[in-house]
């Protein structure tokens, strides 16, 4: 898209157009961190990590905070959601990065002048103890079902919703659910008159992928549906998620 | 009054740029259209998509993608090329060939956007250098053309938040007045 734009400034007028082609991807691949804005900060569904000393932390900290201090971090890596955005700051918040990126957690950002930047632009700290524990939920994405809502179609059906199982013949031979439709990904646009018109479709497969194409397959033809996202496995005839 | 005309046609193209998500850029020249049907594409040259990808499926080796205004599925193999640029939410071009009834894809390329007429291409040597001294020091204004949500999870330092839509709808409000000034676009990748 940077390339309309600066199309559009160039039409406008401005004499020194350029693009940055690698764009934000790479800006990071270059080693560079990215900045979380302030708003995003405060109400974002971010973990938020001070990376100070407790006592440096409890002196003053920005609201929802976990204190994890910078040589503690390795013990948390296995606490962090890689899907989770994560905006970090405390002394050395650049090194943190690293170690996050290094551990398959990428999605995570600065504070735009660090902590004094941050108050500097009128942002407020609070004292006392922070949070010492990550607790992150992933909220739903457009389209998607929740687990809970899922399992009570599937497992106890319903009038209005039906489980529709887009794996595949050779993986459903552990399990599916009592209340489903199945028709493999590959035949669905072929099968699509076995489909009720009437009944939303809860679609899952093994992780989500293919379910959410199935779902998007299923909006484009007029039918009601959301996917889950989330990993199945069925064993013994019994499919559970998680 | 043939200005207007143009620039409503620009402000088309974008919108329907925009509508694809993300970073994806046709030529920036206006005279592509970025809602081609599916029909004509394909009588073009019947065996090569282009569009975003919706998903991949690596358990049922399918890729699907969004071409012109409609959902389209190739499969893959290991014998097919360059499955690293099918990465969902981006533009790709997949050539295929048909076996039976199934479409397979021989080739995936990124589709890479092309630069606009007088406008030159900044790698991120110069990024990192201009970014450190500032946009003062460095007189420059750096704009990410990404969606506002994109940009406040993680943004380059210093740059300026301008999707695509409020840059076609109020453009000249949100430029520096000295049109001199070095401007530098950017958003979430090279397609």
């Amino acid at each position: 898209m940077s390339s309309k734009s600066a199309g559009l400034a160039k039409k406008l007028g401005y004499t020194n157009v350029k693009i940055y082609l690698q764009g934000v991807p790479g800006w990071k691949k270059a080693g560079q961190s990215v900045v979380a804005s302030d708003a995003f900060i405060q109400k974002g569904n971010i973990i938020l990590v001070d990376l100070r000393s407790e006592k440096e932390s409890a002196a003053g900290h920005i609201a929802r905070t976990v204190n994890i201090p910078y040589d503690e971090l390795e013990d948390y890596l296995d606490d962090f959601d890689s899907k989770a955005p994560v905006v970090i700051y405390g002394d050395n918040a650049k090194g943190a990065r690293k170690e996050l990126a290094q551990a398959g957690i990428k999605g995570v950002s600065l504070i735009d002048g660090g902590l004094q930047g941050y108050q500097a632009r009128g942002g407020k700290l609070v004292s006392g103890e922070p949070a010492t524990e990550i607790e992150w939920v992933r909220k739903l994405g457009k389209g998607e079902v929740s687990s809970e809502e899922f399992l009570v179609v599937a497992e106890e059906g319903s009038a209005t919703q039906v489980v529709l199982d887009v794996r595949g013949a050779e993986e459903t031979v552990g399990g599916t659910f009592s209340n489903v439709i199945t028709i493999p990904l590959d035949n669905l646009e072929a099968r699509m008159a076995e489909l009720p018109k009437d009944k939303e479709m809860l679609v899952h497969c093994t992780t989500g992928a293919r379910a959410e194409m199935a779902h998007t397959v299923l909006k484009k033809a007029g039918f009601k549906s959301r996917f889950l996202v989330g990993d199945l496995s069925c064993e013994g005839g019994d499919c559970t998620v998680e | 009054m043939k200005k207007i005309k143009v620039l409503r046609l620009v402000a088309f193209l974008v919108f329907a740029g925009f509508l694809a998500g993300g970073c994806v850029g046709n030529t920036g020249s206006g005279t592509q259209s970025a809602a081609a049907p599916t029909s004509a594409v394909e009588k073009k040259d019947a065996n090569v998509y282009k569009g975003k990808v919706a998903g991949v499926s690596n358990k049922a080796k399918s890729i699907s993608m969004v071409v012109g205004k409609d959902l389209v599925m190739v499969k893959f193999d290991d014998d097919t090329k360059g499955m690293d640029h099918a990465k969902k939410g981006e533009a790709a071009i997949v050539h295929f060939e048909v076996r039976g009834a199934d479409k397979f894809a021989t080739v995936v390329k990124p589709k890479l956007a092309k630069l606009p007429a007088g406008v030159t291409e900044i790698q991120s040597e110069e990024m990192i250098g201009l970014v450190a001294l500032g946009p003062e020091k460095g007189g420059f204004f750096l704009v990410d053309s990404r969606p506002a949500g994109r940009f406040a999870a993680g943004h380059v330092p210093s740059s300026v938040s301008i999707p695509v839509g409020a840059m076609v709808a109020k453009g000249a409000e949100l430029l520096p007045a000295d049109k001199d000034t070095l401007l530098v676009f950017h958003c979430g990748g090279p397609t």
